[in-house]
């Protein structure tokens, strides 16, 4: 029995099967070595003495030895990733086999949902990514890697900030109130991806994904469409991605690689901000027109703010100085990067261990990113049917956070950015001041003080087992634990520690357990017949637990820990969820060419209402295999053509709180400092999932032995029960209350091409493409919801969410200098009825472009990612295009010095006039702009050193964000202020991604 | 191999049958609201809860409307809801409108929990008078509740009872300001009866009954009523009288002074976040608002503001700022009543009934206790204007400024709006999309 059952991806293979004694009749000893193109002996290769079960595996030198009865037979040699070959033997007794490497991607075994199948088989939407060509991207969190490489999947950075969320979309979004990230399978361990982050740093939050080290991971699964995600139910409906980490081979021998990386990265530009004089200039200008409007004000030449000081102003326009602060607060960033590994494996062991060290600075001070991993994964035989392994990762999240976000009390951009640039940073008595409001950048970098560290286990035991043949059991634990640990230190130098400092720390622990068990039946019937049965159950519980405590009052700045505050506050938190599920899958396959699936989970919730608290989610999958036709088999120009059709059920509970369907009162409503109870919130017991139904057309196409190919798919996504907040009338006493009250569709087609344009000996060149889009739409809500800083932010019935509601701004008229603004209802006036949507966040296509080239020993990878057609409100516009009127209390940009001035002027600045009024209305629509973008993504070029001593020596070179082609008028076209879901694409304070070279080497031995 | 099959069947069953325990999981935090006002416990912490929701809006939001749509108050920040008070151009949108308008009716909501479960408790541990006084509070936040909503909106739905579904509590008109009025005058009636005639300036009694009668007679243009039941507090020299300095009652960490009729309390754990509006930076504060010039010039005129001069001081960089609630931690009280108020309802009451000598005399008395000498005014309109202006400087950060022009119609000329129907602050729009029953005021 030599079933290899170390990987789940194994186990749909057709495996050797035992080499029983067989009527010996002329038996003949064969032995031999299978190499590589290189020579390298290859071990575990399979062999097979064709139409029979006769086998063996190479040895870990890649030796075999086989007995077969009789001549004129057929070996058959078989090895994951290499093509197969079949040998004839007449009367050799030795062997030499050299297998090639299998570049066709029909064979390639990709991960799914329980399971694994080879690429040809599959009836699901599944992008399979190799990490490897992301990995050196210097954002912290392998999904922030992973943007423009998967067909339909949007992914957005928000923010130059390492390590910090970003935004995850797997064909759209389904949801208002419940959250649309994916779901995360970590080794089969479903894992927590909401941030712990409680500080506050202006709308932002870490990523619990960046605790796993990027290098550590062997492939990543997408799964899109309901046939690939049913079987995660309630869970899947914003699509599942699945991780699989590093593992050994069985006879392999120990492999090390080291990885060093030392880079740097700066921002690509900064803002142009007007100098004091012109700043000045300005002040002066509106200070007149509002005059001139409104003679009541007596605002005139006369007593303009920025007149000679001898007349009581502020001294002339040209007497006034200019500061730069924004070159204090940006730096060039160092980056690390340090990872080891070892794997091998024995004839029954086999062992994969991981260790690594990143290192990053933002470019904003004093923010940095350090996690420092430790992986070990062990698979052991016991016997020829039973096989154990662990999976275990370790982390350590280090990071100096700041405030790179809205709100102004410890706001860096704030501090640098908003601050006019004609104040000086000292005030009369030569002290440092923070000015308009902000914190004074010098002290702010020199004292802030924001520390957080993630202690991070992901791990997974597990046992399988064949109880008969073709049936085998296996039984898993899975961990996820997160101790979140986080802590602020503000004194008195700063707002947030005035007048007698503060501390506040925060110790948060998610914990999730899972044990699952699965059944899998698999048998082929004849030649044409084969079909699986899945059977299985899981059970997860998830608790969040949080302890937080905070001090005010210290004696000085020495003192900086809560216990030796004067006064302290603690608080904590609770929160449990259970899941229970069992879910079955059951396959057909008639002779390679109609493959047909169905399956089902019933899920079982705490959180959910008694009734409703089981949910299932069906779907049915089927795929046609044209090319196995007899009418397309001979037809070479064609390699593969494939139409695939799915449709099912999935649900989306993320998000949710644990106790959302009990009416309940809490205690906290304390007076006088004894205790009080208040109602919290009404019940409702027919809560239950979002329900997304999807539907799933996709046609594969090869052609010239596979040296061209394309995907095609179009779906149609359509959420019930949409899980909303519902706004219920004040007069209640409450606000809202969880309800499934929203509909919204997304449908989109995706499209991936593959093409190997050049394979010649010393020289190859390939390209990926792919491009998708999504069109969402919010098919019923009962009345709109405003979101985003001056409700920016509309979702309306018939609108995609995350539209943008403005006063759309047709021009500047050149007579008088004002906006005109579009008079939506024609009263004649501009009120907020004149509000409209322009516009959204949705892209109308996005996608990557991957160019890879090798030269002899020369590799090279040119990663494009773009988007078209989607807009970002740039806020930081807004508050420094004022035209003078927010006077000593903002900046202002250089944009406003192309205003408008006399009659006849043609420009689109318009006449400095007043804050909020007229010209510079809050929600004009002159800030929303177009923030489409072309991006060079990562420029790698790397040189494998051609030394017999050290075969696996390359150096390497890569550059990310080396440019962008964008018309966005910003510094990063991804900017978005709030890692919040329903406030995206509002650009604020927010640093951009950073244009980096590093420098590499890779060693293995 | 065997073993291994059954001991997979059994794990099934034992799944199976434990799954309905497995999924029912209960929050530590919280109760079921089934069972909430039961006995004497509960029913403390419910009234206690009631008070806590007085806070929400009496922190900040609700003062904020009072003092920033008068003439002392300028806007620093960049949030245009607050420049629409000062601009006496308040858009339905407005955000701190629908706060306060929210935060009211959870108060009610709360109110009327205690309202309908306290007097059916039967608990020997709650005595006949502890209930009554807890039902009296109870009555007196709700009378509370609909005095505000009538000086600020005009009518209101009239909610006597707590809502226990999503369908309680909806779809109920706007009464009209009479009627919201009356509501508030008719829990005053019943909070007298139920509440003991004791001091405490944290909870309602029935002394805080009678302020807040007089002052909702002065509203109500009853004035002798207004004066009968202000005399009754200023009489009770013993516990209510105007200490000097002006700031005694604030300054210092000073609370519960016998300045204070009414005032909400906080602590450490309770925290009042009104300082972070008006401290500047170097406080921990935003000062989103500031006092206006004129009414720095007003506070720091020797004749006019006198030792009242102390609600403001100058920032590290020489900006002006309010310094009633500066305390850190942020624990400043929030004043509601105060006995200087009293002495000056008295004083427009009788002015009004004619009694001039009587009205200047309380008018005085304010003013020497901010160390000023006699007002000068002798006719019955000079001796009203004086008490305007008097309102103005004593409660300078306090949230009379605009109702008092608005009552007393002056808030046309003094304010120049032209267009009586912004007297009242709009309903908030988005309310008015939920339940659509709800009538915006005339103008909106």
């Amino acid at each position: 029995m030599l079933f290899a059952l170390g990987l789940a991806s194994e186990c749909l293979l057709a495996a050797p099967a035992p080499s029983s004694k067989l009527p010996s009749t002329l038996e003949v000893a064969i032995r031999g070595k299978v190499t590589d193109p290189n020579d390298e002996g290859l071990p575990g290769v399979s062999i097979r003495l064709k139409d029979t079960n006769v086998g063996t595996t190479t040895d870990s030198e890649g030796n075999f030895q086989i007995t077969v009865p009789g001549e004129d037979k057929t070996l058959i040699f078989s090895f994951i990733g290499y093509q197969t070959q079949e040998v004839k033997i007449a009367k050799q007794t030795t062997l030499r086999i050299k297998l090639d490497p299998d570049q066709r991607q029909l064979n390639e075994v990709v991960v799914i949902g329980y399971g694994s199948q080879e690429r040809k088989n599959l009836i699901g939407s599944i992008s399979k990514i190799d990490p490897a060509e992301t990995k050196s991207i210097p954002v912290g969190s392998f999904d922030a890697q992973l943007q423009g490489k998967v067909s339909g999947v949007q992914i957005s950075s928000n923010t130059g900030v390492p390590g910090e969320a970003v935004s995850v979309r797997v064909r759209g979004a389904t949801s208002i109130n419940a959250d649309n990230s994916p779901l995360y399978v970590v080794d089969g361990v479903f894992i927590n991806s909401n941030s712990m982050q409680t500080i506050g740093t202006g709308g932002k939050a870490t990523s619990p994904i960046a605790d796993i080290n990027p290098a550590d991971i062997e492939s990543i699964e997408v799964l899109k469409d309901a046939e690939a995600t049913a079987l995660y139910g309630s869970r899947g409906a914003n699509g599942v991605i699945l991780i699989s980490t590093k593992r050994g081979k069985f006879n392999q021998k120990p492999k090390v690689s080291f990885n060093l990386s030392q880079g740097w990265a700066k921002a690509e530009r900064l803002w142009e901000l007007t100098t004091g004089p012109e700043h000045a200039t300005l002040v002066n200008e509106w200070w007149i027109n509002t005059g001139q409007d409104t003679p009541s004000l007596n605002r005139t030449f006369a007593n303009r703010p920025f007149r000679p000081a001898s007349e009581g102003g502020r001294g002339l326009p040209e007497e006034q100085q200019t500061y730069d602060r924004l070159g204090e607060i940006f730096r060039t960033a160092s980056l690390k990067n340090y990872d080891i590994s070892l794997a091998g494996g024995t004839n029954t062991t086999k062992y994969y261990i991981g260790g690594g060290f990143t290192s990053q600075e933002s470019i904003l001070r004093p923010i940095t990113f350090d996690r420092a991993s430790f992986k070990v994964n062990l698979d052991q035989k016991i016997n020829d049917k039973v096989q154990i392994g662990v999976s275990n990762t370790f982390s350590r999240t280090f990071r100096n956070q700041a405030r790179a976000g809205d709100g102004p009390a410890g706001g860096l951009l704030q501090a640098a950015l908003h601050t006019p640039t004609y104040l000086s940073p000292y005030n009369e008595q030569g002290v440092l001041v923070g000015r308009a409001g902000f914190d004074n950048v010098t002290l702010l970098l020199e004292h802030y003080d924001v520390k957080s560290v993630s202690l991070r286990y992901i791990g997974n035991l597990y046992a399988e087992a064949e109880l008969l043949p073709n049936l085998r059991f296996r039984s898993s634990w899975g961990i996820d634990y997160n101790n979140y640990d986080e802590s602020e230190y503000w004194n008195t130098f700063l707002i947030s520690g005035s007048p007698d400092g503060l501390a506040t720390s925060s110790i948060g622990q998610a914990s999730t357990w899972l044990n699952e068990q699965t059944l899998t039946y698999r048998k082929k019937i004849g030649a044409n017949h084969s079909f699986g049965v899945l059977i299985g159950n899981t059970l997860q519980s998830d608790v969040e637990t949080r302890t937080a405590s905070s001090g005010r009052g210290f004696a000085n700045n020495s003192f900086r820990l809560i216990s030796s505050a004067a006064t302290t506050t603690g608080s904590s938190g609770w929160s449990k969820k259970n899941l229970a599920s069992f879910f079955s899958r059951v396959d057909y396959n008639y002779a390679g060419k109609y493959l047909v699936d169905f399956s089902i989970r019933a899920d079982g919730s705490s959180s959910f209402g008694a009734a409703n608290q089981w949910g299932y989610f069906p779907s049915v999958g089927a795929a046609w295999r044209i090319k196995q036709e007899n009418f397309l088999k001979d037809v070479n120009l064609i390699s593969d053509l494939k139409l695939r059709a799915s449709y099912g059920t999935t649900g989306n509970q993320n998000g949710l709180g644990s106790f959302a369907a009990l009416g309940l009162w809490s205690g906290g409503s304390s007076y006088q400092d004894q205790p009080g109870i208040a109602p919290q919130q009404l019940a409702n017991p027919n809560l239950q999932w979002e329900r997304t139904n999807q539907f799933n057309l996709g046609l594969n196409a090869a052609f010239l032995q596979e040296r061209v190919s394309f995907e095609l798919n179009l779906y149609h996504k359509y959420t019930s029960n949409g899980l909303l907040q519902l706004n219920l009338p004040a007069t209640t006493g409450f606000g809202s209350y969880r309800s499934n009250a929203a509909e919204i569709s997304n449908r989109g087609f995706e499209l991936e091409i593959n093409t190997v344009n050049l394979k010649k000996r010393d020289f190859s060149w390939s390209t990926s493409f792919n491009v998708a889009r999504n069109i969402n739409k919010i098919e019923k809500l009962d009345y709109p919801l405003y979101y985003g800083s001056r409700d920016l932010i509309l979702m309306q019935q018939g609108q995609p969410l995350y539209s943008f509601w403005v006063y759309k701004e047709l021009y500047v008229d050149p007579e008088t200098g004002n906006s005109v603004y579009e008079d939506v209802n024609k009263d004649g006036r501009i009120t907020v009825e004149d509000r409209q949507i322009v516009g959204s966040v949705w892209p109308k296509f996005f996608g990557g472009i991957t160019n890879n080239l090798t030269y002899k020993g020369f590799d090279a990878n040119v990663f494009f990612s773009y988007q078209y057609g989607n807009h970002v409100y740039n806020h930081n516009r807004f508050f420094g295009e004022g035209g003078g009127a927010r006077d000593a209390a903002r900046i202002i940009f250089a944009n406003n010095n192309n205003r408008w001035q006399k009659p006849g002027d043609v420009t689109d600045v318009p006449r400095p006039d007043g804050v909020n009024v007229n010209n510079y209305r809050d929600g004009g629509s002159r800030w929303l702009e177009d923030a489409s973008f072309l991006r060079l993504r990562s420029l790698s070029i790397g040189y494998t050193i051609p030394t017999r001593k050290i075969p696996g020596l390359r150096v390497y070179f890569v550059g990310t964000n080396l440019f962008t082609l964008t018309k966005y008028t910003g510094l990063d076209p991804e900017s978005s202020a709030s890692s919040s879901q329903n406030q995206p694409g509002i650009d604020l304070g927010t640093p951009p991604q950073p244009q980096g070279i590093q420098f590499g080497v890779n060693l293995t031995l | 191999m065997k073993n291994s099959r059954y001991i997979l069947s059994l794990s099934l069953l034992l799944l199976i049958s434990s799954c309905e325990s497995f999924l029912d999981v209960q929050p530590r935090s919280s109760i079921s609201d089934e069972q909430t006002i039961v006995d004497r416990s509960s029913a403390e912490t419910a009234i206690r809860g009631v008070y806590a929701a007085l806070r929400g809006h009496y922190s900040t939001s609700f003062q904020s409307i009072g003092y920033l749509s008068g003439d002392n108050i300028q806007w620093t920040g960049s949030q245009s809801q607050v420049q629409e008070f000062i601009n006496h151009r308040v858009n339905a949108e407005n955000s701190t409108v629908s706060g306060v308008w929210n935060s009211i009716f959870v108060t009610l909501n709360r109110a009327n929990h205690v309202l309908d479960k306290v007097p059916s408790i039967t608990d020997p541990l709650l005595t006949e008078s502890l209930k009554n006084q807890i039902v009296g509070e109870a009555y007196f936040i709700r009378a509370l509740c609909y005095f505000d909503l009538a000086r600020t909106w005009g009518g209101a739905p009239i909610l006597t009872r707590p809502t226990l579904s999503p369908n309680d509590n909806r779809g109920v008109a706007r009464s009209t300001q009479a009627e919201a009025y009356e509501q508030s005058l008719r829990d005053l009636d019943a909070a007298e009866l139920l509440l003991p005639e004791t001091t405490n300036r944290f909870r309602a009694t029935r002394k805080t009954v009678w302020a807040l009668k007089a002052r909702y007679f002065l509203y109500r243009s009853n004035w002798a009523k207004a004066e009968e039941f202000a005399s009754k507090i200023i009489a009770d020299a013993a516990n209510y009288r105007l200490n000097k300095p002006y700031n005694s009652f604030f300054a210092n960490d000073a609370r519960g002074t016998q300045e204070s009729v009414f005032e909400l309390y906080y602590s450490i754990n309770e925290t009042n976040g009104h300082r972070g509006q008006w401290q500047p930076q170097q406080n921990g504060g935003t000062r989103q608002w500031a006092p206006n010039d004129a009414l720095v010039a007003l506070l720091n005129n020797p004749e006019i503001g006198g030792t009242r001069s102390t609600l403001v001081a100058r920032d590290n960089q020489n900006r002006w700022y309010g310094n009633l609630y500066y305390r850190s931690p942020a624990t400043d009280p929030t004043f509601v009543i105060r006995i200087a108020e009293l002495y000056l309802i008295r004083s427009e009451a009788r002015a009004q009934l004619a009694k001039l000598p009587e009205a200047l005399a309380d008018l005085n008395a304010v003013r020497d206790r901010a160390g000023l000498a006699a007002s000068p005014a002798s006719t019955q309109n000079e001796v009203l204007l004086a008490i305007e202006n008097e309102r103005r400087v004593e409660f300078a950060l306090e949230p009379h400024r605009w109702f008092d022009l608005v009552r007393t119609g002056r808030a046309g000329a003094v304010l120049s709006i032209s267009d009586p129907n912004r007297y009242l602050m709009p309903v908030p729009a988005e309310q008015i999309l939920i339940d659509p029953i709800l009538q915006q005021n005339p103008s909106y």
